[in-house]
């Protein structure tokens, strides 16, 4: 790992589905996440992707990269445009910091709407 | 220094003293409403997050929890609610009462001391960290939050060991659309 290393770029479709599942998986009932009719009477477009699920699909993202047995020590994340169904995630990411070993990663995951995540993510190296 | 003149035309004068001073009070209980997650870490709920999740690591099949889950373990689940005495809440209630009604999540840093593995209880705290504001943003005028989360494991032998860390934050506002008819009262 090194500084300048790219990551392959990672679309992921977001279907209403991926934004339910995620949610329940990561423990988080609120509704604007699985209640359509809710989230819209909140002034939102539709459901939205929740802020754990963020931050997991960049552990996903640096993990399939990195391989599996990555040591991640720490994912810092920055919130932008909201990320709806029948949106596309297109993640890339790139190493930005080797020191001390600790590689640090930026990731950045947009949607049609800009950036929905800016982040970092730091692993062992 | 322009800072003064700024807050006063943002907020009025006296609202502003009233959520800093909330804010400093509300400080002040460190870390508290500590709650230990209801189950253990425990293998079928680390599956549906790998299935949800697509992800595909046989470490996590074979005692290790994935490291971004370790906030999971302690959610309220459905219908759970925070603590009166949660510090993060708490602040929450101050500013929605002051008339900021709106919430966005605008930062979550979290840090791993170690993954957590199947077996283990988790137990966490949360602190309020800091209040900055008033600020004019895209969104609308509002203060931003930010609480601080630590997890702990507790050993038999009595010693606690940290094992995550999680900066969080909020921007409280008044909804830029409606900030004519929604005025911050005095």
């Amino acid at each position: 790992m090194k500084v300048g290393d790219k990551l392959p770029e990672w679309t992921l479709p977001i279907t209403p589905t991926l934004v339910v599942s995620t949610a329940i998986a990561t423990r988080d009932f609120q509704d604007v996440h699985h209640d359509r009719d809710v989230a819209q009477a909140a002034g939102s477009k539709d459901i939205f992707v929740n802020i754990l699920t963020s931050t997991a699909l960049c552990e996903r993202y640096v993990t399939d990269w990195a391989g599996h047995d990555v040591q991640i020590k720490g994912i810092a994340i920055r919130l932008g445009a909201p990320a709806y169904p029948y949106d596309t995630f297109t993640f890339t990411g790139e190493v930005t910091e080797v020191t001390g070993g600790e590689a640090t990663i930026k990731v950045v995951g947009s949607v049609s709407l800009g950036d929905h995540v800016v982040g970092t993510v730091r692993v062992a190296a | 220094m322009s800072a003064p003149a700024l807050q006063q035309e943002l907020v009025p004068a006296d609202v502003h003293a009233h959520v800093m001073a909330e804010a400093e009070r509300i400080k002040a209980w460190g870390e508290a409403a500590e709650r230990r997650a209801r189950d253990d870490v425990n293998q079928p709920t680390i599956n549906n997050w790998l299935e949800a999740m697509g992800l595909d690591n046989p470490r996590f099949k074979a005692g290790e929890a994935p490291p971004s889950m370790a906030q999971v373990w302690t959610m309220y689940g459905l219908g759970g609610k925070p603590a009166d005495d949660d510090p993060l809440h708490s602040m929450m209630r101050v500013l929605t009462d002051a008339g900021f009604t709106a919430v966005l999540g605008t930062n979550c840093e979290q840090s791993y001391d170690r993954y957590l593995t199947v077996g283990e209880q988790v137990r966490v705290t949360t602190a309020l960290d800091s209040v900055v504001g008033p600020k004019a943003t895209g969104m609308g005028v509002g203060y931003f939050v930010t609480s601080r989360n630590t997890w702990y494991v507790d050993h038999p032998d009595g010693t606690s060991e940290r094992v995550a860390t999680m900066l969080f934050r909020v921007l409280k506002f008044v909804p830029k659309a409606r900030s004519k008819d929604a005025e911050v009262p005095a």
